[in-house]
């Protein structure tokens, strides 16, 4: 097995062994890196920074000042502002805008002695399902079908995260998930995604989408992987007011444990449209071995969750609206040339018509519909009681098990260019799954099951109660075991 | 159809993003779209729920109200395209 193919526990184990140094390490990363340009992945190197962090990470290896990640390479989604690292939230309105602090959750990720190789592709502000909207342009997804040279999107609004890990462009890399922005692209590439509890990694320094749903987390080769990387990315901060003062557990130590007399329930509401499918045959598979695992499997209902897209795309644009007024063209980013005799509102509404790409536009517009007076009711205040309703649902279930599992999305991978040209929704029903936990505020995972009939990664979703990461992972982790997923698609892009 | 042409004029004045009148009609289908798709809000009864999510507060989380100081004006200046000594310029304001 070639290093790079290797996850952050078993390159952890190297570097302490001193079978590799940090520096190799890095450099072997770099290399592969350059190599995939096709992929697109990568929109900012910081090749020279990474290969400083190597060196001080070869001099702790083995000393009492070690940390968790310790020479371990990292892709960083481009939505994390970096200190004097390009950050553009793959948005031309952002344009050549260098962060003079970092995020919190990289700050922890540094403190940690990892090494950041660059800043990874999305779509633009992270609104997107296929990478698509992408100042960039799209990232590549590193599967494919054997029966066609198309390409196909590494799913969104991370794919540029999703497509760096399972190409093994990078050990881990951060996501951000609003609306299944971390799930999706996980399950379209064979890699394991997990958007955790809303409040447990701080937002601070990530460019803001949609506040009250927005949150950062892993996206990773393997289980192992994803809860060493969560427990680095979590904890408390004073500069985020959502953010919890809860105690972030050691994830890591949950694995391994057995799962006997769990209760994990299947919604119908959750349900494939094709009852013959590999992909419907891959989820009764995967309750074929919880169950052989001593776990009950429980039929629940959500009866609200056909009202969650709807209501997401209501809120998730509202809350847009406000959040992108600050690009303005004075302070940052993009600023468009004026006439002579342009006003003020002319500079804001050209430097933003200039700067945002066609989805954002539309989501702001939309979002400035119905927060506008006359619709305010009709819209946004419905949906805030429709989302009450939908996390009602979920608490009523939870009360019955420990945890539910989903397909997390429709279909598997797409052709790049294949949706949502005419229609705008029918890039938003790829969302259909995840949504609803990002309403709910509750932690759920995608993981890879196995391929469908065209050979391409199939996901499904756990589901937990608010804080039940330590379960969630558990649970993955005895199914990935079982599974035995394969997950290097075959190389054709270098 | 919900948003005519004025509203899609309106709402763009609103948003601050200048629409040319080709991009128009575009905008205006994908936005009856969309306020087409999220119009099942309309078929529940939210009568009693309340609109306000997550609504606990933690007094004991609120932070001290402390003074700090940035003096970082050079950092903060640094992205602009437009600037006068310590200030972001903009078109003149006041006639």
């Amino acid at each position: 097995m070639k290093l790079t193919e290797l996850g952050i526990k078993d390159l952890r184990e190297l570097l302490n062994n001193k079978e590799v140094s940090a520096t190799e390490l890095t450099n072997t990363f770099i290399q592969n890196i350059e190599k995939s340009s096709k992929l697109n992945a990568f929109i900012e190197k910081t090749f020279d920074k990474a290969l400083i962090q190597a060196a001080e990470a070869d001099k702790i290896i083995g000393t009492e000042s070690q940390k968790s990640l310790c020479g371990i390479p990292l892709g960083i989604k481009d939505l994390f502002c970096c200190k004097d690292v390009k950050t553009q939230a793959a948005s031309a309105i952002l344009d050549n805008f260098i962060p003079p602090y970092e995020s919190t959750v990289t700050q922890k990720l540094w403190n940690e002695q990892a090494i950041m190789l660059g800043k990874l592709n999305m779509d633009e502000f992270a609104m997107g399902s296929s990478n698509e909207t992408s100042t960039y342009g799209p990232a590549i997804n590193p599967w494919r079908s054997p029966e066609s040279d198309d390409f196909l999107t590494p799913g969104g609004s991370s794919g540029g995260s999703s497509a760096a890990v399972a190409a093994n462009l990078c050990a881990g890399a951060t996501g951000t998930d609003t609306g299944g922005s971390i799930r999706q692209p996980a399950s379209f590439t064979g890699t394991v995604g997990l958007k955790p509890t809303y409040g447990r990694c701080s937002r601070w320094g990530i460019i803001a989408f949609a506040s009250s749903l927005d949150q950062a987390g892993p996206i990773t080769k393997n289980v192992t992987d994803n809860a060493i990387l969560l427990r680095a990315m979590s904890g408390f901060d004073p500069l985020d007011s959502t953010s919890a003062n809860i105690e972030v557990p050691n994830y890591e130590k949950e694995l391994g444990k057995d799962i006997k007399g769990l209760r994990v329930g299947l919604a119908k509401e959750y349900s494939l449209q094709k009852d013959d499918s590999e992909a419907q045959r891959k989820l009764e598979q995967t309750i074929f071995l919880l169950e052989n695992m001593g776990v009950e499997i429980v039929e629940v209902s959500l009866p609200h969750t056909e009202f969650a897209l709807p209501t997401y795309y209501v809120l998730a644009p509202a809350e847009a609206s406000s959040n992108l007024a600050r690009y303005d063209g004075v302070r940052y980013g993009h600023r468009a040339n004026l006439d002579t005799n342009d006003s003020i509102l002319e500079l804001y509404e050209k430097t933003r018509s200039e700067g945002f790409g066609t989805e954002v536009k539309r989501r702001i517009l939309i979002g400035t519909y119905v927060l506008s007076s006359g619709y305010y009711d009709a819209y946004y205040k419905r949906a805030q009681k429709v989302r009450n309703l939908i996390k009602n649902d979920f608490d009523k279930v939870f009360k019955n098990v420990d945890l539910i599992l989903t397909p997390t999305t429709p279909t598997s991978a797409f052709t790049l260019g294949s949706k949502g040209t005419q229609d705008p929704v029918e890039m938003y029903m790829n969302d259909i799954f995840t949504v609803p936990a990002n309403l709910a505020g509750i932690p759920a995972l995608s993981l890879p099951v196995g391929l469908d009939e065209q050979g391409l990664p199939l996901g499904v979703q756990l589901i937990g109660n608010n804080w039940q990461e330590p379960l969630i992972l558990k649970t993955a982790f005895n199914l990935e075991n079982a599974l035995a997923f394969e997950r290097n698609p075959k190389n054709w892009w270098a | 159809m919900d948003i005519d042409t004025e509203t899609v004029l309106k709402i763009a004045r609103l948003s601050r993003i200048k629409i040319t009148d080709t991009e128009s009609s575009d905008i205006q289908k994908d936005l009856n779209r969309i306020v087409e798709f999220v119009k099942k809000l309309g078929e529940i009864d939210v009568k009693g729920i309340s609109e306000f999510n997550f609504g606990e507060t933690h007094l004991e989380d609120m932070r001290q109200d402390s003074v700090t100081i940035n003096d970082n004006t050079n950092d903060v200046l640094k992205n602009t395209k437009s600037k006068n000594q310590d200030f972001f310029t903009v078109p003149k304001i006041v006639e």
